[in-house]
């Protein structure tokens, strides 16, 4: 019997140690197929047909079924708003539109019942109520969640009020009410609305015309897709009056740090050279705050604190777009499946997915390690695959990311960076900035001026392929705003490649040249006009890049891009490009494909030139590609000699070849990453892919295990008692939990505390004070409180994790006596 | 005989011309139609426009431009956006005659926007890769409804007014739903509940490594989807092919064959078969061009990777050189059928002349 618990305790510590020592991914093959129809796509859930249906869905009685039976992630950077055309108050034909008047438009906020909308349309599932441009799920909503929150009962469901408004600027525009209708120079009054057909927002156009109508109004509904609104709306001039209002949507993937510049994008011309745009006409004042906050010129968080509590304000008093509700669409998976998930891309959002996603005992919780985890989506392998310019499609990025590996990769639950494949990073800034960071592996310093020095790479000369320095490009000297140092690892060069090389420094090299300089050059070989918009753009922040140390790497970059938070300031060089992971050697070949006008790196080269866009993975490219490989190795080709030359060894070289030539052999493609998995199988007819866990990534799977669920606070207020006395100190307890565990203070960020009068005005508002794990308290001293009103007070508590970006809410009401 | 052969080639030369001007005028409205009349280029404009437009948000590298060098940027975007897309030239008259003579010719060119599963925007390879699975699994389905239906109907046409008629009759309306709703019942039955078979696809996923496996889950993956065809059209082409064959079954010359006291099979093979095989043999040809577009519906619903689902997303993209692609090798198919059925009508029935009798 002894010997039995012994056998036991070894096999079972024997499966704990494996369970350490394993290495990238959790499962051992993640297969992709195609299920387009959602319902479909759950039902195959349930009958375990698949483990993960990473397609979003919003269908409330779908959403329902995902809710109850499945584990799910849920994203929110879908919302719809009410678009009105503000040119006026006559179009050009004489016609009045009304809502090219501020306070009709702001008026619409009042007439519309968001809860109603949520309610009735959404089932009370799929949507939350939305009143700002900013998103109530993201860091800047939680960061003024007071001020939002006061706006927000300013501007609830008050029809009468609104009717009024509406009533008495309709008359002031010299409009008449006859007989319950209205007129205007003997005319009916009518209002077009551009309603959309393909979702919600064909009810809530309805819902919306259906409550003018009862105003008076004469409505004209015309119900479009995207397609057929696109040319009016966008596209149109406004003093045509085509249309008055239109039901538009919007989305948002992944989370955003900052949305400060949301304003100067929907409310002024900034945003957009459409015609529509060009007809906004913000007032001065908000128009000063819009630029600011577009331009970030502010140089302190107070500063931009002041500007977005204004930009709050007076986005609601503009009105050009009415915000409805933010959607909440759900992507489904097995109740024994864990996996990071983005708050606003998702599963397929997620850049850690492939890191995280595994297997639990659902008995105990425990992680398991192996298996083939079955997935389905609406789509896949839509667009050829080549690192540089190809797919962009979720559907293709999903798998592509699980491929690939990066310097730093993005906290799916706040959208800052964390490092990845880098140690730490130096970043200075020049002072005056509001840059601040998080966390810890980032060093934040501030610097009255960041010159940048002599030998600093600036630009690229394509035309003898080499860097351009500094001090040739910029004899009188360049500084820039930021500087950032990042230190990668000492075993960075035994990073191993799909294809059996190990990275070097040519692929940093070569992605400093392909990734921004080389394709925008007239005098390369590889030169695409696509390109150069996006170079142009570059090249107007970025001040230099400098290779201090190669062993072990340290990069320097120069810049006058900054951010709010230092660990997005933070710059790689990693060799992940837009479209997926890539390496000097397996780039190469494409390099020479396109440079031989066979096959081209972005769709638009390749229409131009009328050849294949290039697919590193399938179809008639391969042989093209084979066929340039096979050159490359016979010439032992080095591209940008000049300069890759001084990195990459004839040696070096040849073995990449023979690897890349041994991968195409066994795999079929040319498709070679880093990341926990590589591309084991493309069946591009019938739409499935296969992707095997790489079993030699370096870093354990527990690395990211963190992220395998958000932990999203839950939060509860106690009032001290139902009635409180004005004039004595107010202590209010909030309490702060996940799982019903208390949440860890050094986790937390703030509990920020507002209080309401009856008719909903802020009467107070300040933070709270931790007092241990998962308590705070909120005090109000007696001096305070004796200044508050007498009668029902409704306390509201906005809780944001430093872990995750989603606020939590809790409220609570007692009543004041004097 | 000279003139026989004159009226021959005569006749099929003005056939040849008329269905070639039918094809043009049908591949010119289609290109119309598919454009919204020009009207879509307004939308792809728009398209452009919003999609280039939308990279200014999030995106502080372009905020902290100045907006004359924000335009300039964006501007030069949106020119590349619609060269690429065509924009640069008028839809009428040149880009849709330059449609219309590279379809007429077979030379499809590339696509505007469609790229095929294995990643080319050839045309060709678009088509191309999807025939085959359209082809399998419509041509069993088809082939299977056909003959099974024009066997039984003879069959039951000799047994009229008997218990198995009866039933095949009252069974007739059990084609009113359409393919996609067998569809989704035999998947909800045999692969929701059963479990037995499975909801869709081509292939098993991850796919068999042996052929012979592969070869078999492509079977196992037929089946519902054919069953569905076959359940949803085999009822009413029993019924029709039936009543065909009692026509044709209680004509003169089979009464007078029946008088005669020939046997059942002589008769059905001689008096009955043999007469009415000319439109047997055009509802079998055109059944098997009609092959060519696939079932939107239906491979949607089995996330079959065919030709209809392929012509579908050409449709909804607006894509139309696959478009133009896709119909002008219908409208030849449909053309050389017509052609050649006069032929075979001619060969099989003696009563039908190719150009006419002469008229003494």
């Amino acid at each position: 019997m002894r010997k039995f618990w012994v056998l036991l305790l070894v096999a079972m510590f024997g499966l704990g140690a494996w369970a350490q020592v394993r290495n990238g991914a959790w499962v051992d093959e993640v297969v992709f197929q195609v299920e387009a129809d959602a319902a479909k796509g759950l039902d195959m859930l349930r009958t375990g047909a698949i483990d993960l249906y990473w397609w979003d869905i919003s269908d409330p009685d779908l959403v329902k079924i995902i809710v109850s039976e499945f584990n799910y992630a849920q994203l929110a950077g879908t919302y719809n708003e009410l678009t009105f055309n503000p040119y006026g108050p006559e179009f050009k034909d004489g016609r009045l539109n009304p809502f090219s008047v501020p306070a009709i438009r702001e008026a619409v906020n009042w007439l519309i019942d968001r809860d109603y909308i949520v309610s009735e349309f959404y089932g009370g599932l799929t949507a939350v109520p939305r009143y700002f441009c900013i998103c109530p799920f993201f860091p800047d909503y939680a960061r003024y969640a007071d001020v939002a929150r006061a706006l927000e009962l300013k501007y609830a469901h008050n029809p009468e009020k609104a009717k009024a408004v509406i009533f008495e600027e309709m008359q002031k525009l010299g409009a008449e009410l006859v007989d319950g209708k209205w007129y205007y120079k003997g005319q009916p009054v009518e209002l077009i609305f551009l309603i959309r057909v393909e979702d919600e927002r064909r009810q809530i156009g309805d819902y919306v015309a259906t409550l003018f109508e009862q105003l008076g109004f004469t409505v004209t509904r015309l119900y479009k897709t995207s397609r057929e609104a696109s040319p009016i709306w966008m596209r149109g001039d406004p003093a045509e009056g085509q249309w008055h209002v239109y039901t538009g949507g919007w989305i948002t993937t992944v989370v955003a740090r900052s949305e400060a510049d949301n304003f100067g994008y929907f409310y002024t011309p900034r945003g957009s050279g459409s015609p529509l745009w060009q007809a906004y006409k913000p007032s001065p004042e908000f128009d000063e705050v819009c630029e600011k906050l577009w331009t970030s010129d502010f140089t302190t968080l107070e500063e931009r604190r002041e500007l977005m509590t204004k930009a709050l304000e007076l986005s609601m008093k503009d009105s050009v777009r009415v915000w409805v509700v933010n959607q909440l669409s759900y992507q489904a998976y097995a109740k024994n499946v864990q996996v990071a998930a983005d708050l606003a891309g998702g599963i397929s959002g997620a850049y850690l997915w492939g890191l995280t996603v595994g297997f639990v005992d659902p008995a105990t919780g425990e992680r398991l390690v192996g298996g083939t985890l079955r997935t389905a989506s609406s789509n896949l392998l839509v667009d050829p695959w080549n690192p540089i310019d190809g797919s962009n499609w979720i559907f293709d990025m999903t798998p592509i990311r699980a491929t690939g590996d990066w310097g730093v990769v993005f906290d799916p639950y706040t959208g800052l960076y964390r490092p990845q494949r880098i140690e730490r990073a130096e970043v200075t800034v020049q002072e005056g900035l509001p840059v601040g960071k998080t966390l810890d592996w980032v060093d934040l310093k501030f610097a009255p001026e960041i010159k940048v020095p002599e030998d600093a790479w600036v630009d690229w000369d394509a035309a003898n392929q080499r860097f351009i320095t500094a001090a040739e490009k910029y004899p009188e000297g360049l500084t820039a705003l930021t500087k950032c140092v990042v230190y990668y690892p000492e075993d960075l060069w035994s990073v191993p490649l799909h294809d059996g090389s190990t990275l070097s420094l040519g692929d940093f090299i070569m992605y400093i040249i392909l990734r921004w300089f080389d394709r925008a050059k007239p005098e390369s070989p590889i030169y695409d006009e696509a390109a150069v918009p996006e170079f142009e753009s570059f090249m107007e922040y970025f001040k230099g890049v400098r290779i201090i140390s190669t062993d072990p790497l340290v990069i320097e970059t120069y810049s006058d891009l900054w951010y709010l938070d230092a660990e997005w300031i933070v710059t790689t060089w990693f060799p992940y490009y837009p479209q997926g992971p890539g390496f000097w050697h397996n780039l190469a070949i494409g390099i020479k494909a396109e440079a031989a006008k066979e096959l081209a790196f972005s769709a638009d080269k390749a229409q131009t030139l009328g050849v294949e866009w290039m697919n590193y993975i399938a179809g008639p490219s391969l042989e093209i590609l084979e066929k340039h490989l096979d050159e490359a190795i016979a010439t032992n080709y080095i591209p940008y000699e000049p300069t890759l030359g001084q990195y990459v060894t004839p040696e070096e070289a040849a073995t990449r070849y023979a690897n890349l030539k041994a991968w195409y052999e066994k795999v079929g493609h040319f498709w070679v990453g880093s990341g926990p998995f590589y591309l084991a199988e493309v069946r591009p007819v019938e739409k499935i892919l296969v992707l095997k866990r790489f079993e030699n990534y370096p870093d354990p799977a527990t690395k990211w295990l963190i992220f395998a669920e958000p932990r999203i606070p839950t939060a509860e207020v106690t009032v001290p008692a139902p009635v409180l006395k004005i004039g004595a100190p107010w202590d209010f307890m909030v309490e702060v939990t996940f799982k019903d565990q208390p949440y860890p203070v050094e986790d937390m960020d703030f509990v920020s505390c507002i209080l309401f009068d009856a008719e909903g005005n802020l009467v107070y508002s300040g933070r709270a004070e931790a007092v241990k794990d998962g308590l705070f308290v909120f005090s109000i001293p007696a001096s305070v409180t004796a200044t508050l009103p007498a009668g029902p007070i409704r306390l509201e508590a906005a809780v944001v994790s430093k872990v995750v970006a989603v606020p939590s809410f809790a409220s609570a009401e007692f009543t004041a006596v004097k | 005989m000279w003139d026989n052969i004159r009226r021959i080639v005569s006749y099929f030369s003005a056939r040849a011309v008329l269905l070639l001007t039918t094809v043009v005028v049908a591949v010119y409205l289609i290109i119309i139609i598919a454009n919204m009349g020009g009207y879509m280029d307004k939308i792809k404009e728009s398209e452009i426009m919003e999609q280039v437009y939308n990279t200014v948000r999030g995106n502080p590298a372009l905020q902290r431009l100045s907006p004359s060098e924000l335009r300039a940027i964006l501007d030069k975007e949106i020119e590349i956006a619609k060269r690429r897309a065509g924009l640069d030239k008028p839809f009428f008259p040149w880009r849709s005659l330059e449609y219309l003579a590279r379809g007429i010719t077979l030379n499809f060119g590339r696509a505007e926007r469609m790229i095929s599963d294995s990643g080319s925007n050839q045309v060709r390879l678009i088509l191309l890769e999807r025939l085959p699975h359209t082809l399998l699994l419509w041509g069993v389905a088809d082939l299977l409804v056909f003959f099974t239906s024009v066997f039984l109907a003879l069959a039951l046409s000799r047994r009229y007014g008997s218990l198995v008629d009866r039933v095949a009759v009252a069974l007739a309306p059990a084609s009113t739903p359409p393919i996609w709703f067998y569809g989704i019942l035999f998947i909800l039955l045999f692969a929701s509940v059963l479990r037995v078979l499975p909801y869709g696809g081509f292939v098993d996923a991850p796919p068999p490594k042996t052929t012979i496996g592969y070869a078999l889950s492509v079977i196992k993956h037929m089946v519902l989807p054919v069953l569905s065809v076959f359940i949803a059209i085999i009822f009413s082409s029993l019924y029709s092919w039936r009543t065909f064959f009692l026509i044709y079954s209680s004509e003169d010359y089979v009464e007078m064959a029946k008088a005669k006291g020939l046997s059942s099979r002589t008769i059905e093979r001689r008096y009955i078969l043999r007469p009415t095989l000319p439109p047997i043999i055009t509802s079998f040809a055109l059944m098997m061009i009609s092959l060519w577009m696939g079932g939107i519906v239906t491979e949607t619903v089995f996330s079959w990777p065919g030709l209809g689902r392929m012509l579908y997303e050409a449709i909804q993209q607006v894509d139309t050189p696959v478009i133009v692609g896709a119909n002008v090798i219908y409208g030849y198919l449909l053309a050389i059928t017509v052609l050649l059925l006069d032929f075979i009508y001619a060969a099989l029935d003696p009563r039908v002349r190719l150009g006419g009798a002469r008229r003494s």
